[in-house]
C-alpha cells in the first residue's frame, strides 16, 4: 500500500505541476480537484491496518507538495487562503487538508472527533515547522557540529582523571587509594592549555540560535502560592539540614562564625553597628527638635541641658536621641494638668 | 510586646536554644537561679530607657517637685525585676554566685579546669 501511496503522491505532484502551466484562476480550482481526489481515493482504497503515523505523514508530504506548488504559483492565487506567512498560529489550514482530514478521522475505527482534532493540530504544527524551516530560523545541527572541535586529551590527563575516579575505592584497610601525583608543572600547564582552547571556542563563531530569550512574564509572579505548605517548610527545612554540612577545616569554621556574627571581621572595624550614615551636624544640633516645649520656664530649661547631654554623647545614633526627646515631649504632655497649679 | 515576651517565655522555659554546630550542646540553663538571673537581665534591657529618662527628672533641682514626686511613683510602679542593680554576674558554665572573674565570666574552680588544659587563650601558669 505504501508503493501505491508514493505513486499516487507522484502523480497528484505531476498533475499539479501540469496545471501551473494553465491560467491563474483557474489553477486554483484545477489544484483543488484533482489532488483532494487523489487523497480521498486513496484513503478509500487503503486499509485500516495502516498505522495512524504513515497517515500523517502522507499528510504532511501532501501538505508540503501543496506548499511548493503554491509557492511557485505565487501569492497572488493563495491570498484569500494565507493571507501572510507571518502569522503563524491563527493561519487558517487548506480547507481541501481540512476535508481529507475528516474522510481520515471517519475512516479510521476510533473516536472520530478527537482523531479529526488531533490530525488538524498536526497539521498546523507541521506547517508551522515548515514555515521556520523555510525561513531558516530553526537549528541547523551542522552550524553546531562544525563549531565543535576535538581536543586531544594527554594520557597524563587521562591517567590523573581515571586515577581519579579510582580513588573513591576503599583498600582493605578502609584507606583511600590516592591518586599518583603526575608532575604538577606539566599537567598544569596542559591544563590551562586545555582551558585556554575551551576559552577560545566559546567567543568565536557565529550566533547558533540556541537558546532564545527567556521572555520576561509577569504571570509567573502572580502564580506564587499565598502561604507556603507544610511540605514546602519541610523541604525547606531539608535542605537547609543537608546543604549546612560542618566545617571540614578550622579556616571554614572561622569563615561559618564571620558569617553568624560571632567572629569579627578583620581589619577591625571599630563602628560597625553604629554607622547610621547621619552627619556630625545631624548629632551636635538638636535644637530643631525642641520646638514642642514652651520657650520658658524650667522646662526649657531642663530640655537644653538634656540636649547638651546628647550632643556629647557619641554611643547614641540619631534616632535614638530623637527618641528621647520625643518622649520626653509626651511626658510633659500628659503632666500638664498637674502642672498648671 | 506581648507576642515578644510570650515566645521569650515559651524559649527560655529552662531551655537555650540548641544551635546546629557539633560538640557539647547544653540545652537547659544551669539551675533555675540562673534563670531568674537571665530574665532580670532581659527586663532591665527592655525598661533601661524608660528608667534613664525617669531618672534623669528625679534627680534634678530645675523641675518642681510635686513633678519629680510623680516621677517616683512611676519608677516604683516599673517592675521589680527590671532594676539593673538586680542582676549578679554567676558564672556562665555553673552558676557559681561568688568567685566569679568577669573577664571570663567563669568562676575560678572552671576557669583553673580550663586554663590547665590550654583552652583559655594567652593564660599560663605564673611562675617566677
Amino acid at each position: 500500500s505504501t508503493s501505491s501511496v508514493l505513486s499516487a503522491e507522484k502523480d497528484k505532484s505531476t498533475s499539479s505541476k501540469g496545471s501551473t502551466a494553465e491560467g491563474a484562476s483557474k489553477r486554483q480550482e484545477g489544484t483543488a480537484e484533482t489532488p483532494k481526489q487523489k487523497l480521498l481515493d486513496i484513503i478509500g482504497n487503503m486499509k485500516v491496518e495502516v498505522s495512524y503515523r504513515k497517515k500523517l505523514q502522507e499528510l504532511k508530504a501532501s501538505e508540503n507538495k501543496k506548499q511548493d506548488t503554491n509557492r511557485l504559483e505565487g501569492p497572488d492565487s493563495e491570498g484569500p487562503q494565507r493571507p501572510a506567512e507571518g502569522i503563524q498560529r491563527g493561519k487558517p489550514l487548506n480547507p481541501e487538508l481540512v476535508k481529507a482530514a475528516s474522510a481520515v478521522a471517519s475512516s479510521l475505527p476510533l473516536n472520530k472527533k478527537q482523531t479529526e482534532s488531533e490530525l488538524l493540530a498536526q497539521l498546523r504544527r507541521h506547517e508551522e515547522t515548515t514555515d521556520k524551516q523555510k525561513k531558516g530560523e530553526t537549528i541547523n545541527i551542522r552550524n553546531v557540529i562544525s563549531e565543535m572541535t576535538v581536543k586531544k586529551q594527554s594520557p597524563a590527563q587521562r591517567g590523573v582523571r581515571i586515577s581519579s575516579r579510582i580513588s573513591l575505592e576503599l583498600d582493605d584497610d578502609g584507606q583511600r587509594i590516592r591518586p599518583e601525583r603526575f608532575s604538577s608543572q606539566a599537567f598544569n600547564s596542559k591544563r590551562y592549555f586545555f582551558f585556554f582552547f575551551i576559552c577560545r571556542s566559546l567567543k568565536v563563531g557565529k550566533r547558533l540560535n540556541i537558546f532564545t530569550k527567556a521572555s520576561t512574564e509577569p504571570e509567573h509572579a502572580l502564580k506564587t502560592v499565598s502561604s507556603p505548605t507544610i511540605w514546602d517548610l519541610e523541604f525547606a527545612k531539608e535542605i537547609a539540614v543537608i546543604t549546612a554540612q560542618p566545617p571540614r577545616n578550622g579556616f571554614e569554621e572561622m569563615i561559618q562564625w564571620t558569617k553568624e556574627g560571632i567572629l569579627w571581621e578583620f581589619p577591625i572595624d571599630n563602628e560597625v553597628g553604629m554607622d547610621d550614615g547621619a552627619e556630625f551636624h545631624e548629632h551636635i544640633f538638636l535644637d530643631k527638635h525642641l520646638e514642642g516645649f514652651p520657650k520658658d520656664g524650667p522646662i526649657r530649661h531642663f530640655m537644653e541641658l538634656v540636649i547638651c547631654g546628647l550632643s556629647k554623647n557619641p554611643y547614641l545614633s540619631v534616632k535614638q536621641k530623637i527618641e528621647h526627646i520625643e518622649w520626653f515631649e509626651k511626658y510633659f504632655e500628659e503632666k500638664k494638668e498637674l502642672l498648671q497649679e | 510586646m506581648a507576642a515578644a515576651a510570650l515566645c521569650w517565655a515559651l524559649r527560655a522555659a529552662r531551655k537555650v536554644l540548641p544551635s546546629p554546630c557539633p560538640g557539647q550542646v547544653r540545652s537547659y540553663y544551669v539551675d533555675w537561679r540562673m534563670l531568674r538571673d537571665v530574665k532580670r537581665r532581659r527586663l532591665a534591657y527592655e525598661y533601661a530607657d524608660e528608667r534613664l529618662r525617669i531618672n534623669a527628672l528625679r534627680k534634678n533641682t530645675i523641675l518642681p517637685k510635686e513633678l519629680q514626686e510623680v516621677a517616683d511613683k512611676e519608677i516604683a510602679a516599673l517592675p521589680r525585676d527590671s532594676c539593673p542593680s538586680r542582676i549578679h554576674n554567676r558564672c556562665v558554665l555553673t552558676s557559681r554566685p561568688r568567685g566569679v572573674r568577669r573577664r571570663w565570666r567563669l568562676s575560678r574552680i572552671v576557669f583553673r579546669h580550663f586554663a590547665d588544659h590550654g583552652q583559655v587563650s594567652g593564660v599560663q601558669r605564673a611562675m617566677w
